[in-house]
């Protein structure tokens, strides 16, 4: 990516020719993303497998008497847009009318350095990135002799560049570049196999500590070997904060004010009420320093900006873009999101993140006493519904007995509701990590108490 | 959509500094998107998509590039990339010894209601009716979520060893998501009627019924108990239980997971994995089923590939990459998401084939069980098998007789060990359809299944077993 303006300035063009295209009446936006990024997988001492990526495309949303329209292309000709500017006009001829489908704005956007653009990745020759994902199958091979192998390590890295242009009068581009790696490592003893998984992300291939993700996803499978279930029981439940960031999404998704809006979320109508622990504090920070869904504005235009959600247990607000706050009375919250141009935007969470507190994984476990240390959960995305709440998933982690961690454990479940586990969270630690994977979700350890687990006895 | 010449020179340029194998891949997509929500037509979307990669590789490693532009130019470049980024081995130009043939066009899943010549004020009826019949099935709908997406997709693969094929395929998909609502309690039920067709689905599947089998299943699940804990017999439906061999069987027969040794069926081939009553398939043959095609993403023929039978495991599922270094037939598995991604051994229809057992039958035969009538997500741990499933609807079996409805239960356990603890399998087999996720490439398939039972699962739920 190398003009300055360049995508910034197509888009108003393009806003300007659509326009006269469409004729009045008909409010246009278009969002163009362009991405160059490059994907190396080591595995068995070799490049198995090495991809460059380049790809541009544009979505265009039409607004007609309250109906939205949308359509996207591939490519940044004026034939390609043309046509998706035709198709989303056409398109919006099927919506319903709705008062609050609205373009948001002119606004200005913050003039300080965010930190999430850095030439490094550029600059970066290929060869030495290839070389991070052999050197991280290595690290993570050396780490720990019953590492038997490593299933897949990753180096990855893009560099996008992201404007959006409005009849409303938006204008906004930002030039982001990310960088991350991870593994997943495979323990081994007698017949037995443990996976463990560990990353790092950042804005530069130097921002990764390759020897910390190597130790880290050893010690997360071997830790695991010499793993039986347990009987079924009520305990205190100490979730490591990779498995506490997953249960934030849950919560991102809950704290949708669409979802809110349109009755599909348990957090619906308890605005003002005390929905969790007061040790819980839940913050969204679109301009968060460095962080993984950090930027000036969000998909629609609109600033990104820092709220409290869950003040002291307390709900105090949702996650808005310019439809839902229209509906509810309300602003923005600079949270319209989309997955890519290909889809119009919607409402989701930039850097959602639960603030830490005090004391670090070993501390809670001695504060706790007895429980289960939960160091994986799987089914996250069945056994976890935003909607209704319910909360069932499978589990893999420690016992901790007397402080300390125990015997491992497999083919364990945990249930319950989303509610209770926040009205019932104990400890929350100052450990804090944002998992780049789904969004930027950001979680400490955590603990909560009178969990049902359940095991084969 | 490329001719032989500029395929030729595209490969040409992919092996212009060595490789074992160099592979084109062209697509072109269009469909639209239709969301219905609150009764309001909130999402009236269409789009197109043009794309192409080139992959070239040696020994163990893959280089891939792709580009938005399908043009020649941007195709050679294309290529010398893919070229440049595999260069571990030399540098010395592998020439193309095959002339390239085309296979021959096949048209094996006919399309009758084709999705651009289908009525867009049709196509917004559909959504209609599924949301009216779900509003109308009981008083406590809260929502009703209805989505519409179809999608024409050309492809075009052409490889050094001289083969060039192309596919079309036309799908159509509906999901339905409804909320249900009562004294603050919510429950969810979906339904999600898809095929590798038109529009003629809904003459199979009326999108009323998808509506009201949605609705109905959240409305039970209203009903219903929290569900026990601890070990039990579990009865699993015909349809939707196939998603548990695809997670928990059919991701560890994945060709890629076997080569790592990252396969609780890695060096298992000819051996007894499952019980004597299982026979599973992998068959993208199928005539109109979701997840079929003519050819797959690599130019490789459609197979029924038989995974298990009567409990011996007789194959994995395979790729190019897989057959060419391993010597192994393909079994046309090779799927991509897109343009964008690599190829990658994935399921189509994966199903486990009808026992001669009645459903009934095999309930009557239960004194103490779960009845998982359907199932949502899961995931699997392919190292280990263990796997998680979400039951969306399930009951208990109280003295052989389906009893209350329960919810918020999971089945929790270990692929292997559950194929071996199949004691029963009916004669009702029956598809669903899902999107199915790895390496974040989205493909889609059926999974299927008949009724049957597992000897013992550990259900994971919040109550003790009354």
């Amino acid at each position: 990516m190398e003009r300055g303006e360049g995508l910034l300035d197509l888009a108003r063009e393009w806003v300007e020719r659509g326009r006269a295209l469409a004729g009045a009446g008909v409010e246009l936006e278009v969002f163009a993303q362009e991405h160059r990024g490059l994907t190396v997988k080591a595995f068995g001492g070799e490049v198995e497998g090495l991809r460059y990526s380049h790809s541009r495309g544009v979505g265009v949303r039409a607004l007609r008497g309250g109906r939205l329209g949308y359509s996207y292309c591939t490519g940044l000709g004026w034939e390609e847009v043309k046509r998706a500017v035709e198709e989303a006009v056409a398109n919006s001829l099927y919506g319903t009318p709705d008062e609050h489908n609205l373009l948001p704005g002119p606004a200005a956007y913050t003039r300080e350095d965010l930190g999430i653009h850095h030439p490094e990745v550029e600059e970066t020759d290929s060869a030495r990135k290839v070389e991070m994902a052999l050197e991280l199958e290595r690290l993570t091979l050396a780490a720990d002799r019953r590492v038997a192998q490593v299933e897949t390590a990753v180096y990855a890295d893009g560099v996008a560049e992201v404007a959006v242009a409005s009849t409303a009068g938006v204008e906004g581009r930002y030039r982001s570049s990310d960088c991350y790696c991870y593994v997943y490592s495979m323990a081994r003893e007698g017949d037995e196999y443990q996976t463990g998984f560990s990353f790092d992300v950042g804005v530069k291939p130097s921002d990764l500590d390759l020897s910390r993700v190597a130790e880290e996803a050893a010690e997360r499978a071997v830790c695991l070997l010499g793993s039986s279930s347990m009987p079924s029981r009520r305990t205190t439940v100490i979730l490591d904060s990779f498995v506490a960031a997953e249960f934030l999404g849950m919560l991102a998704a809950a704290l949708s004010a669409e979802a809110v809006l349109k009755g599909r979320s348990f957090l619906a109508g308890k605005l003002g009420e005390a929905v969790a622990d007061a040790g819980v504090t839940v913050i969204d920070d679109g301009l968060l320093p460095g962080a993984p869904s950090t930027a000036p504005f969000d998909d629609e235009g609109v600033p990104s900006r820092r709220k409290e959600l869950i003040s002291g247990g307390v709900l105090k607000g949702y996650l808005h873009n310019t439809y839902t706050a229209s509906r509810a009375g309300t602003e923005s919250t600079g949270n319209a999101s989309r997955g890519s141009f290909r889809d119009r935007p919607r409402v989701g969470a930039s850097n959602l993140f639960l603030q830490p507190g005090r004391g670090g994984r070993e501390e809670i476990m001695r504060e706790v006493g007895e429980g289960v240390l939960v160091l994986q959960v799987v089914g996250a995305h069945a056994g976890a519904n935003p909607v209704s709440g319910e909360i069932s998933l499978g589990a893999v982690g420690l016992l901790v007995k007397r402080g300390s961690p125990q015997q491992p454990l497999r083919e364990i479940t945990l249930a319950g509701k989303a509610l209770e586990f926040l009205a019932h969270t104990v400890a929350v630690g100052e450990d804090l990590r944002f998992l780049p994977f789904e969004g930027s979700l950001g979680a400490p350890t955590v603990a909560v108490e009178g969990v049902m687990v359940s095991g084969r006895g | 959509m490329i001719d032989e010449d500029t395929a030729r020179r595209v490969l040409g340029k992919a092996l212009s500094l060595g490789g074992d194998f160099a592979e084109l891949f062209v697509e072109r997509r269009h469909g639209c998107a239709l969301r219905m929500e609150e009764e309001k037509v909130e999402d009236s979307s269409s789009g197109s998509e043009a794309g192409a990669g080139v992959r070239v590789m040696r020994g163990e490693s893959v280089a891939y590039a792709y580009t938005n532009d399908i043009g020649e130019a941007s195709l050679l470049e294309t290529a010398g990339v893919a070229a440049a980024a595999s260069r571990g081995g030399g540098d010395s130009a592998v020439s193309l010894e095959k002339p390239l043939a085309r296979l021959p066009v096949l048209m094996e899943h006919p399309v009758e209601l084709d999705i651009d010549e289908f009525p867009r004020a049709e196509k917004i009826e559909l959504l209609r009716r599924a949301d009216q019949a779900a509003r109308e099935a009981g008083p406590y709908v809260a929502q009703v979520v209805v989505m519409l997406a179809d999608s024409r997709q050309e492809v075009f693969v052409a490889n050094s060893l001289g083969e060039m094929a192309s596919d079309l395929r036309v799908r159509v998909r509906l999901v339905v998501q409804v909320v249900a609502a009562r004294d603050g309690e919510i429950q969810t039920g979906h339904e999600t009627p898809g095929m590798l067709g038109g529009y003629e689905l809904f003459r199979t599947f009326p999108p009323e019924e998808a509506g009201r089998a949605a609705a109905l299943q959240a409305l039970t699940m209203l009903e219903a108990r929290p569900a026990p804990s601890g070990p039990m017999a579990v009865v699993i439906a015909n349809g939707t239980g196939g998603v548990l061999f695809h997670e928990a069987c059919g991701h560890s027969l994945e060709a890629d997971a076997v080569f790592k040794q990252a396969s609780v069926f890695a060096g298992k081939l000819g051996e007894r994995v499952a019980s004597p009553l299982v026979s599973a398939y992998d068959d993208a043959t199928l005539v109109n089923r979701w997840g079929s095609f003519c050819y797959d993403d690599e130019g490789s023929r459609a197979e029924r590939t038989p995974l298990i039978e009567e409990g011996v495991l007789r194959n994995f599922i395979n790729d190019r990459r897989r057959s060419l270094r391993d010597g192994l037939p393909p079994t046309g598995n090779g799927r991509r998401q897109s343009y964008r991604f690599i190829p990658i051994p994935r399921m189509t229809n994966t199903y486990i084939e009808r026992g001669t057992a009645k459903r009934e039958e095999i309930i009557a035969d239960t004194p103490l069980g779960l009845y998982a009538l359907k199932l949502g997500g899961g995931e699997v741990n392919p190292v280990t098998g263990d796997f998680i499933f979400a039951v969306t609807e399930g009951y208990m079996i109280r003295g052989g007789e389906v009893a209350e409805p329960v919810k918020g239960a999971t089945l929790i356990g270990n692929g292997p060990r559950v194929l071996l603890d199949i004691d029963a399998v009916a004669d009702d087999l029956d598809f669903d359809t899902g999107m199915c996720g790895k390496e974040g490439q989205a493909v889609p398939v059926c999974t299927g299944q008949p009724t049957l039972r597992v000897r013992e699962m550990v259900v994971g739920g919040t109550t003790e077993v009354m």
